[in-house]
């Protein structure tokens, strides 16, 4: 698992150095030009060494800071500060609304942050605020959620969605011989991620044509809901055979309702996430599997974006979009949970 | 026929039509033991925490903090469980611990809004963050899990096919009738929220009633949160987030009046399982996400307006006849 987390590292940081490679042809003419704001640069920018001691403020701004991913998250990125004393992390939490999470985004803006880490609640309402940010010379890297896409911005550190979906969906049919009636528990419709898993798992599943998925709910990402929903399932199709439930919490209440009607491990009840519940429900035969992201890995890999980026004399005006480091999902059974090791179940 | 008490029974009779016009639609699904008790446990813990908050609706009150005192006290139940080494015995630390969490937040409500005159919408705005930060510190923002079988049992065992949390409810909801309906408390409960200064002259501890109809609400919202977190097995600051949005609204469907004085306990338990079967039957027939909320408001507000009629009927007929004997 360690190794499959720096190779991942490298592969992000591969990433966004070709990003600042393809960047880099419109200030090649005078590279130190950027940094006094001459070509292309951001006069605001301040150059601050984080690693040389000099004070950094990092803010860590989450949709709701209450979810096992967004603890992740933070646990990463404090984590991957911890060794430098001059570095502070600060978490804030906007209560999964939009217009907070704009109000939090000035007053980080205000206070002169060095960089923010923020996980978008609304792509569109968040965007002038990264403009703002970034115009301030302060960093954004974007977790899980993007900002709308014409904002450019330092980095977007996430997890696969549509793949996540594709794999979901291959890896199920292949459990259930490619035959049966299946359903899926939907998060809150409109949000970007979910909707893409959504389409990734059915344009797969279409492949297979004797796989129908006969219903779909949603149970807005809450476990006692995706209970609730899960057993109207079983009893609008009994022989109901598999679940697609976009977050984990809601594949661990679909497991619970199934235990309740004794059909513990006779219904292939998937997840996505990853996280430490659902991969003890792998184990314990409740659930078939979930698409495994390391949330750690995810945020230490946005706050070394964030410390890189710091130190740069790079800004956003040097990119031409915003680079993208995608995580790798491990797709997670009952043969492989094993390999997931404790320290690496966020 | 025409001297039948519509009025009196216009609720049950909306839930009949419900019933019957959903076992038309999907007989083979919704007409079986099994979906009902599917229908009851969804609502079950939001018919055992408007059992206790109607008293606090009753006196003309409020109380905004049930989600997140439900998130703490879920949260103190499995922390105390776990703390104790996860045997039945530390289940049964961590209810009653939880119970005395929920009845002292009760108290505490209570003392400051009689003591202070403070709105009940202020006191609970303000403690209902209280709560969220209290399960937030406690579990260090994250999930803290149980699933130890004595644990588990309390939201999920069943007995005759009833999960345990059904049979809560219904011995909950007989109580606080039972309280409201057959002693002088009850009594004094909708005399204060019709007329707190005709009460207060009367004799009746204004103070002391208000404050026990805030213990009572706390510990029901307590309760639901033990049961919350047995059916999930799991707490943390996001549990029964939006419960106290639910509550409130399966009172006021039910008829209870959020300037108090009026409703009863059968019409709030009505109001939620008017909203479960509406919930179950939405995902029986498979209505999209999308769509849901449409139906679900349209059908609320037709079923709310014919149990409105009856009443108006009735108190129209009630009209005349005092008309009719004073001419």
């Amino acid at each position: 698992m360690k190794k499959r987390g720096i190779a991942l590292l490298l592969v992000g940081f591969m990433a966004l150095s070709l990003a600042a490679c393809s960047a880099e042809k419109t200030v090649r003419e005078d590279p130190w030009a950027a940094a006094s704001g001459a070509v292309g640069g951001n006069s605001n920018k301040v150059k601050v060494d984080p690693y040389a001691g000099e004070e950094v403020k990092i803010a860590y701004i989450a949709h709701d800071i209450g979810t096992p991913n967004n603890q992740g998250w933070k646990e990463g990125i404090e984590r991957e500060c911890a060794s430098w004393s001059n570095i502070k992390v600060d978490s804030y939490g906007a209560e999964e609304s939009a217009e907070k999470q704009v109000q939090i985004m000035t007053d980080c803006i205000n206070q002169g942050y060095n960089a923010i880490i923020l996980q978008c609640s609304d792509g569109t309402a968040l965007a002038p605020s990264v403009q703002q940010a970034e115009e301030a010379g302060i960093p954004v890297i974007t977790v899980n959620l993007d900002c709308a896409s014409d904002t450019i911005h330092s980095a977007l550190v996430m997890a696969v969605d549509y793949d996540a979906g594709r794999m979901a969906a291959d890896k199920m049919a292949e459990q259930l011989g490619e035959t049966g009636e299946i359903a899926i528990i939907q998060g809150v419709p409109g949000l970007e991620r979910t909707d893409n898993l959504e389409r990734g798992f059915r344009d797969t599943i279409a492949k297979y044509p004797d796989i129908k998925i006969v219903e779909a709910q949603s149970a807005s990402f809450s476990k006692d809901t995706a209970i609730t929903v899960m057993n109207s399932f079983l009893q609008s199709h009994p022989d109901l055979k598999g679940v697609f439930a976009i977050n984990d919490a809601m594949a661990e209440g679909a497991a619970l309702a199934a235990q309740s009607k004794n059909k513990k491990g006779q219904i292939c009840i998937w997840g996505a996430d990853g996280e430490k519940d659902a991969l003890a429900m792998i184990e314990s035969g409740d659930m078939a599997g979930t698409i495994y992201t390391n949330s750690w890995d995810e945020g230490s890999t946005a706050a070394k974006i964030a410390l890189l980026m710091i130190g740069s004399e790079y800004d956003y005006t040097c990119l031409t979009a915003t680079p993208k480091v995608i995580m790798e999902p491990i797709v997670v059974t009952a043969e492989n949970v094993g390999t997931i090791a404790e320290e690496d179940r966020w | 026929m025409k001297n039948f008490n519509w009025s009196k029974y216009s609720k049950p009779i909306i839930l009949v039509v419900f019933v019957i016009v959903l076992s038309i639609l999907r007989p083979k699904a919704f007409l079986s033991l099994d979906n009902f008790s599917n229908v009851l446990w969804s609502v079950a813990v939001i018919g055992i925490m408007v059992s206790g908050s109607i008293f606090v609706f009753l006196i003309g009150g409020i109380d905004l903090s049930i989600a997140t005192l439900c998130a703490f006290s879920a949260v103190v139940v499995v922390s105390v469980t776990h703390m104790l080494g996860d045997t039945p015995v530390a289940v049964i630390v961590g209810v009653l611990c939880a119970l005395a969490v929920g009845a002292l937040a009760g108290a505490i409500h209570g003392i400051i809004i009689t003591t202070f005159k403070i709105p009940a919408f202020l006191v609970t705005f303000a403690s209902q963050s209280i709560f969220l930060g209290l399960a937030m510190v406690f579990t260090n923002n994250k999930i803290v899990s149980c699933t130890v079988p004595a644990f588990t049992a309390i939201g999920a065992f069943k007995i005759l096919g009833f999960p345990l949390p059904v049979y809560f409810m219904v011995i909950i909801a007989l109580l606080s009738w039972y309280i409201l309906r057959k002693t002088v408390y009850g009594r004094y409960v909708y005399a204060v929220g019709g007329n707190p200064t005709a009460s207060e002259i009367s004799g009746i501890n204004v103070k002391l009633a208000s404050i026990i109809c805030y213990v009572l609400s706390g510990l029901t919202t307590a309760m639901g949160g033990i049961v919350l977190a047995s059916m999930t097995q799991q707490a943390s600051s996001g549990t029964g987030s939006g419960y106290t949005n639910d509550v409130i609204t399966a009172a006021v469907i039910g008829g209870v009046s959020l300037l108090g004085g009026e409703g009863t306990v059968p019409g709030a338990i009505f109001g939620a399982v008017l909203m479960g079967l509406l919930n179950n039957g939405l995902n029986l027939m498979s209505v999209p996400s999308t769509h849901a909320g449409l139906v679900k408001g349209l059908v609320i507000v037709v079923a709310v307006a014919f149990d409105a009629m009856q009443h108006a009927d009735q108190s129209r007929k009630k009209v005349k006849k005092i008309k009719k004997a004073s001419a």
